[in-house]
């Protein structure tokens, strides 16, 4: 991206406060993000969730689905807690990102966005634990931002973006080759000004940045190493943008694993293919959720 | 994206919409929503696993615990616990699991049985290994379908392989070595006659374009496909056979191994590699794994599947495939 370009981008991003009407709970919960797992109070996060009942009443429904065993789960407080903290966390990203991008600005189907989403996060944490990465909470939600350029991108520049997603999907190529063609510059840039204009921690920045070339990677290594794994995981499990690419990876050759393996030896005797073969089986539990809480979403919304 | 399953049956989809539905029928309460609760499932899974290399996931598991409730109910086991000691303990545990992996491994043979397969072998495999081969000077690509039961897998790739012959492999040729150590097995396949359930992902066309009727209920292949295949007796474990079946460019293996201890498995997998050319590649059935049965293949991840790669001798760890 050149320095005109960069400049033009920055500014764009810094306008977006006044182009989207922000969700009320966009900033409390980007200070839940901002935290570590450890340190979220539970009452915190009722409050917060209580505040909006469209996303009270995703909650509710997502903790009485089959998913979780049908519970007779009534009040937001038993809601939180059949789901967990990291679920609600997703949901409330989620949903609170659905409200800022109206329905004709989302360039990908929001079902396979948030699909890719939710399971890049899925993955990523799990490899996370499978290698021993200490806080495998946090590559959770660096699974779950990692693509927030592409939200970006929809809101800012729509009718190009449009253009790069049909472009790959011709070309059965990755999206962020097509973006440099057409927008000159990808969700990797974009994604890592609005990380930094919402204050998102610095390693997320850094995971929104460069996961898609590890290289640029400097504070945040393993985190970003484990999200191009993981991001390249769910595209070669149908979890991706909703085109076809043309892939054949060699997960041990490439760089993210050679990195990731000079610190966490465990990678080097993984199971990969019983690893895949897990993650395909928990790929209808993703699909499931993302159905549970944003198909009847952007159903709702399209009525 | 959408999985593919929901549009084209993906590598474990018909399988596993066939296992659920036998599954319903076996067992009402083994539904993915009811989660086994029994320990017991979990230690068969991954007894299973360690001796065959074939997985199921936690989540799929309902569909381990149907196949055991056949078992189960024939040698009246009355909890998973109790058919764990015939799998792991009572004299007949050989014969046992070869049966258990008998009923995993059912109804798993019909035509296009993994379009990711395919896929993969038309976007990256054939003009990768295509590449390799016009640096040599040949125009001519070998395929080995090893364990190919009654026939399904290589008139698949027979038809797969004659659908491209006019677009990717147009100019080339090639040649499907199909074998396998059951002489009932290999009579059927050189018969070629299918009924509806080895034809259910075949479309209309490739009917009509590469079988013709042989009775009320059946389809015969014809004998311009079937003169693609060449089928042979072959024991994969006699390592002087395996010797000759040189200069490979594609090797199926499709829930063979399942069924050979781990040093056979190792041998077997060995001969592979080195039957394979360099940039070659080897496909398993879906489920199948070879860790820790060889490290000198590389995995490489397509869309929905899996498959092998030989990397070339000079390529470094890390070499595109």
């Amino acid at each position: 991206m050149n320095a005109e370009k960069c400049q033009q981008l920055q500014t764009q991003i810094k306008t977006l406060d006044s182009i989207y009407t922000a969700p009320m709970i966009l900033q409390p919960l980007l200070e839940l993000l901002r935290q570590p797992a450890e340190e979220i109070s539970f009452e915190k996060v009722t409050k917060l969730v209580s505040c909006d009942s469209a996303i009270a009443a995703q909650c509710l429904r997502l903790a009485n689905s089959p998913l979780f065993g049908c519970r007779q789960v009534e009040t937001v407080r038993s809601a939180i807690m059949a789901l967990g903290l990291q679920k609600v966390r997703s949901v409330l990203f989620g949903l609170c990102m659905n409200q800022i991008l109206p329905k004709d600005k989302w360039v990908f189907q929001p079902t396979a966005f948030w699909r890719h989403s939710l399971g890049c996060a899925l993955v990523t944490q799990r490899m996370a634990q499978r290698i021993g990465y200490a806080e495998p909470e946090k590559a959770y939600l660096a699974g779950l931002l990692h693509d927030l350029g592409v939200m970006a991108n929809s809101l800012l520049y729509t009718a190009d973006f449009r253009k790069c997603l049909q472009l790959a999907g011709e070309r059965r190529q990755p999206l962020h080759l097509c973006e440099e063609e057409i927008l000159g510059f990808t969700h990797c840039e974009s994604g890592k000004l609005l990380a930094e204009h919402w204050r998102l921690p610095a390693d997320l920045c850094e995971v929104v940045c460069a996961h898609h070339d590890v290289q640029l990677a400097h504070t945040a290594q393993p985190l970003v190493c484990l999200t191009h794994l993981g991001d390249l995981l769910c595209r070669v499990r149908y979890l991706g943008y909703g085109y076809d690419e043309v892939l054949g990876v060699e997960l041990g050759g490439e760089l993210a694993w050679k990195t990731l393996v000079g610190n966490y030896p465990a990678l080097s005797n993984m199971d990969l293919q019983r690893f895949t073969l897990d993650i395909d089986g928990a790929m209808d539990q993703i699909v499931a959720t993302v159905d549970a809480v944003f198909g009847t979403e952007t159903a709702a919304a399209r009525v | 994206m959408n999985r593919r399953e929901e549009a084209v049956p993906g590598p474990n989809s018909a399988k596993d919409k066939t296992m659920a539905t036998e599954a319903a029928k076996a067992k009402p309460e083994a539904t993915p929503q009811a989660v086994p609760a029994d320990p017991a499932y979990l230690k068969i899974r991954d007894l299973i696993y360690r001796v065959s290399g074939i997985y199921q996931p936690e989540e799929k598991l309902y569909l381990l615990v149907s196949r055991c409730a056949r078992r189960m109910s024939a040698v009246s086991a009355k909890t998973p616990s109790e058919y764990l000691e015939h799998l792991t303990t009572l004299g007949n545990r050989e014969a046992e699991l070869r049966l258990l992996l008998n009923e995993i491994t059912i109804g798993e043979t019909y035509m296009f049985r993994s379009p990711p397969q395919l896929e993969a072998l038309r976007t990256v495999v054939l003009p990768q290994v295509m590449e390799t081969k016009r640096a040599m000077g040949f125009k001519r690509l070998r395929f080995w379908s090893a364990g190919c039961s009654t026939g399904e897998e290589p008139y698949t790739l027979a038809m797969f392989l004659l659908e491209e012959s006019e677009k990717l492999l147009a100019g080339w040729s090639f040649d499907i070595l199909a074998t396998d150590l059951n002489d009932n097995a290999l009579q059927a396949a050189m018969a070629g006659v299918y009924g509806d359930y080895a034809l259910r992902h075949t479309t209309e066309v490739l009917r009509r374009k590469y079988f013709k009727v042989h009775d009320e209920k059946r389809l015969e292949v014809t004998d311009q496909l079937k003169s693609h295949v060449r089928f042979d007796r072959v024991n994969l474990s006699d390592d002087s056979r395996m010797l000759f079946l040189k200069g490979m460019d594609v090797i199926f293996c499709c829930n063979v191994l399942i069924y050979f201890d781990l040093a056979s498995k190792r041998r077997v997998v060995q001969h592979f590699y080195s039957n394979l050319l360099s940039n070659g590649y080897l496909f398993l059935g879906p489920a199948e794994s070879l860790f820790q049965v060889n490290d000198t293949f590389r995995l490489v991840h397509f869309p929905g599947t899996t498959g092998y790669w030989k990397a070339p001798a000079n390529s470094p760890a890390g070499g595109k495939p």
